[in-house]
């Protein structure tokens, strides 16, 4: 019974992280300009890894290998944010512009643009 | 007794053949990712897709480690791979930021 409990749950959180990585894969694809795109590929992705692992690690019980992948998912979230700054502030140091409609008249930029 | 073990036994091959096939599915979306890495027009764009690619390749690297069972020496695997991630991103991102002028 217990076993059925924790299959069933394990199967859940991979299915709810499966969810999460449709949606930034859909992000990704449909968003119109590049810090538009970074918004699903930096939250989206970190929550379908972090469930799928969560999945794992219920599905491993209190062992060695749980312990390992909690620090795989502290390292995870961590260095995502990092990443998704870091590309983010390397692209608007490059001199790329944000997306707007046209005829919106876009926010006055840092570097004196309006 | 022994049945019961039995059908715990068969349901914990169902479940090792589900993390399967949630890896071919994360695989799918990978593959789809990779597109807009081909297409995209600066070297940003391919960056975010290669970060989101690498992370899909850790969960699809974890869950075929338990498909196959021997999961703990292999774990230390996947840890390296999400560190190079990390380090190939930043690097980079920085590299692109400081050199400038690299956009296509």
């Amino acid at each position: 019974m217990a076993e059925a409990v924790r299959n069933g749950f394990a199967v859940l959180f991979c299915l709810t992280g499966v969810l999460f990585f449709v949606g930034a894969t859909v992000g990704l694809l449909r968003c119109p300009d590049l810090y538009a795109r970074l918004h699903p590929s930096t939250k989206g992705d970190t929550l379908g890894v972090c469930s799928v692992i969560l999945g794992l690690c219920v599905y491993s019980g209190f062992t060695m290998i749980t312990l390992k992948l909690v620090v795989v998912v502290f390292f995870l979230l961590l260095s995502s944010a990092v990443c998704g700054h870091s590309i983010g502030r390397s692209a608007f140091r490059s001199g790329v512009e944000p997306w707007h409609k046209a005829g919106v008249v876009p926010w006055p930029g840092e570097r004196g643009e309006s | 007794m022994a049945v019961l073990r039995g059908a715990a036994r068969a349901e914990e091959a169902t479940v090792n053949t589900f993390f399967l096939a949630v890896a071919a599915a994360i695989m799918v979306n990978a593959f789809l990712c990779l597109y807009q890495g081909v297409k995209g027009p600066r070297i940003q764009d391919r960056l975010i897709s290669i970060n989101i690619v690498n992370t899909k390749a850790l969960a699809v690297l974890l869950l075929v480690f338990f498909f196959v069972g021997q999961t703990e020496m292999y774990l230390d695997i996947a840890f390296v791979y999400a560190l190079l991630n990390f380090v190939v991103t930043v690097v980079l991102s920085r590299y692109v930021e400081t050199e400038g002028g690299i956009v296509g």
